[in-house]
């Protein structure tokens, strides 16, 4: 069976590859500007053309697809024509920081979403619930990126607590308190963004696991409803709720891209929108099967834990 | 002596959008150590509300409305939360309908016996626990429980796991066990496997049961009392001999008579007229009247009281008043004129 999923996976990132290629290529736009800058918009057409020729563009797409994907096999991506060097080093150098943003606030959505969660599936109908719903569906309707300006507005300019953009201040990468301090906005924005929506999944799920017969024969057993909830509906609950957060990296991601360009953090997010921007193809084909290929690692990843926890889900699959 | 359960004119209504259902007006009875007392009646006439408002297992739109819940002499009507958690673990217990539904599917079921028994007798070593549960599992008639009680609810066919549910509802000792309809769910010869084992352990443990079901076969079967429901009150209550030999009440005779034991060859099977009432708005005398072939103009009106036949033989019918007509009850083992 892991096989079959194996062999899934690779069929998978092929197609994305194709789609990626063609739609990167497809977009309106003139790629020579992206490496020459001002300078290819007073070139001659014999100087395009040889310009063309050496960026090898003027091959056909089938040719230039082929190029792109052996040499992509063999781990090379070909040159950001923005940066004029090698796409994974680019990406590399901005990854520790999407990394960062994006990973500590999913860390933090995850668990909040199920505490704040459980605390409303505890007191259903009671006077937390209800606030804590409300206070949710108004954060998560605000746009994210409207929310990032007001909150630059009043802890930056306003009250100057913390900064405005940036990672870190000029020379202190490695001050880990600064880095921090940075942290914090952006941070908060995605958070308070995504986590009532994966929180109140958790509610209503929670609250239909309490309704099932298995939680009145718990509670005959004398067991208090907080440990009910803890050992008898979390355990039916996570494995759904898992593939649920497998399935929300993408998105999560997509909030932080976002995030990052309102705060200039200089992440994958501010990348990926400057190559689209500047036709950085190569830039963008591999920040974009990158993303594909995350996407795809996360559901796996989701369907295996599932097996694992559920142990029915797995004799379905084996038996 | 004190009553080891006695519940009087309990009263439990649900508030649903339709208005406020009414499903036990009234219901008086009482349990004594070591008896099983059967409460009989249609889908819905209340009596699997009416023990899960004993244990205050009801869902949240179900009220206690009045009446009064005493186990062993204690008054336990006005208790909260954290003494019914008490109770629950040391003298009340409850097998519940569906064996399918009321496992934890993703827990071992040699776990979930296990922490019935831990909450019971708290500060229990871990291989006591261990030793208990196969112990369990095999009184309820599971062979081989180290093999077996790793392994999940998904694992056992529905009679199977009903006896897991009944090792786990024994799990604590209880002095009173609650089931509610414990075969109903299951294949007609697990039924008589399950019954008899259930009267087996009653037996051996002395555990007084209250047993919710809507078939006279059961009741015969396993039960020393009997209570009829009808429409959220109990219409008649008695011994097995006096229910089965002498009922009195309408409602009673007409459940017997529509025993396909009682069919004669050729003949069709007897089933009482109409539906029961609507509890939203039940109907002001006695709610069986519309379906009784031989009611009386007062049962239209005024709800007839317990009229006392024996010691322990109870009938709510105007047909038992004085100044009732005698010849208007008819032998229902004789086909109606």
């Amino acid at each position: 069976m892991i096989g079959k999923k194996i062999a899934a996976f690779f069929f998978s990132m092929f197609l994305l590859s194709m789609a990626v290629f063609s739609v990167a290529r497809l977009a309106p736009g003139d790629a020579l500007i992206s490496y020459y800058g001002d300078r290819a918009e007073r070139m001659t057409a014999e100087e395009r053309v040889w310009a063309e020729e050496k960026l090898g563009l003027r091959d056909s797409l089938l040719v230039q697809y082929v190029r792109w994907l052996e040499n992509g096999l063999k781990g090379d991506f070909g040159i950001s024509y923005k940066y004029k060097t090698g796409v994974l080093q680019v990406i590399g150098n901005r990854m520790e920081n999407t990394l960062l943003l994006g990973g500590t606030g999913f860390l933090l959505i995850f668990l909040g979403a199920l505490g704040l969660g459980s605390i409303c599936a505890l007191t259903e109908n009671g006077w937390m619930d209800r606030w804590i719903c409300r206070v949710g569906t108004i954060s998560s309707c605000i746009p994210e990126f409207w929310m990032a300006l007001v909150a630059i507005l009043v802890f930056a300019v306003n009250l100057g607590w913390l900064p405005s953009s940036g990672a870190y201040d000029i020379g202190k990468s490695e001050d880990v308190p600064n880095r921090i301090l940075h942290l914090i906005l952006p941070l908060s924005v995605v958070v308070v963004q995504h986590v009532w929506y994966y929180a109140y999944m958790v509610r209503n799920q929670l609250l239909k696991e309490l309704g099932a017969e298995y939680v009145l024969l718990a509670k005959s057993k004398g067991l208090r409803k907080g440990k009910i909830l803890c050992r008898h509906c979390f355990p039916n609950m996570i494995p759904s709720y898992l593939s649920l957060m497998a399935i929300s990296i993408p998105h999560i991601l997509g909030g932080t891209y976002l995030v990052e360009a309102v705060f200039s953090y200089p992440g994958l997010g501010t990348l990926a929108y400057e190559s689209a921007r500047y036709h950085d193809y190569n830039l963008l084909m591999a920040l974009c099967l990158l993303s594909g290929f995350v996407v795809i690692l996360c559901n796996l990843a989701a369907q295996m834990i599932n097996e694992k926890i559920d142990p029915r889900m797995k004799e379905q699959t084996y038996g | 002596m004190a009553k080891l359960l006695e519940v009087s004119d309990l009263f439990v209504s649900f508030y649903t959008r339709q208005g406020e259902a009414q499903a036990v007006r009234g219901v008086s009875f009482y349990l004594e150590e070591g008896e099983v007392l059967a409460i009989v009646g249609e889908s819905g006439c209340g009596k699997s509300i009416l023990c899960k408002s004993i244990l205050k297992l009801l869902p949240y739109n179900g009220v206690v409305k009045g009446g009064k819940i005493l186990i062993e002499g204690t008054d336990i009507t006005a208790y909260k939360e954290r003494d019914m958690e008490r109770l629950r673990k040391h003298v009340i217990s409850m097998v519940f309908q569906d064996p399918l539904s009321t496992l934890n599917p993703v827990i071992p079921v040699g776990k979930q016996i296990g922490e019935a028994i831990r909450l019971s007798s708290q500060g229990m070593k871990k291989k006591a626990v261990e030793e208990r549960v196969a112990e369990l599992m095999e009184m309820v008639g599971i062979e081989e429980p180290e093999s077996r009680w790793k392994l999940y609810p998904h694992h056992f066919s529905g009679g199977m796991r009903q006896r897991i549910v009944l090792a786990i509802a024994l799990a604590s000792h209880p002095k009173i066990l609650f089931a509610d309809e414990p075969t109903t769910a299951l294949d007609v010869t697990i039924q008589a496997q399950i019954l008899d084992l259930f009267r087996e352990i009653q037996k051996k443990m002395g555990t007084a049961t209250v047993l919710v079901t809507h078939d006279f076969g059961v009741v015969a079967r396993a039960a020393d009392r009997v209570a009829v429901m009808y429409a959220g009150k109990i219409v008649e209550t008695g011994t097995v001999e006096e229910i089965f030999y002498d009922s009195r009440h309408p409602y009673t005779q007409g459940l017997l008579r529509s025993l396909p034991a009682y069919a004669r060859r050729g003949e069709e099977l007897y089933a009482i007229p109409g539906m029961p009432p609507r509890l939203i708005d039940p109907p002001m005398g006695d709610a069986f009247a519309y379906r009784n072939p031989c009611a009386l103009e007062i049962d239209y009106e005024k709800m007839p009281p317990m009229f006392q036949i024996s010691d322990t033989h109870f009938a709510a019918t105007w047909l038992l008043d004085e100044r009732a007509p005698k010849d208007l009850i008819p032998d229902w083992r004789q086909p109606y004129a």
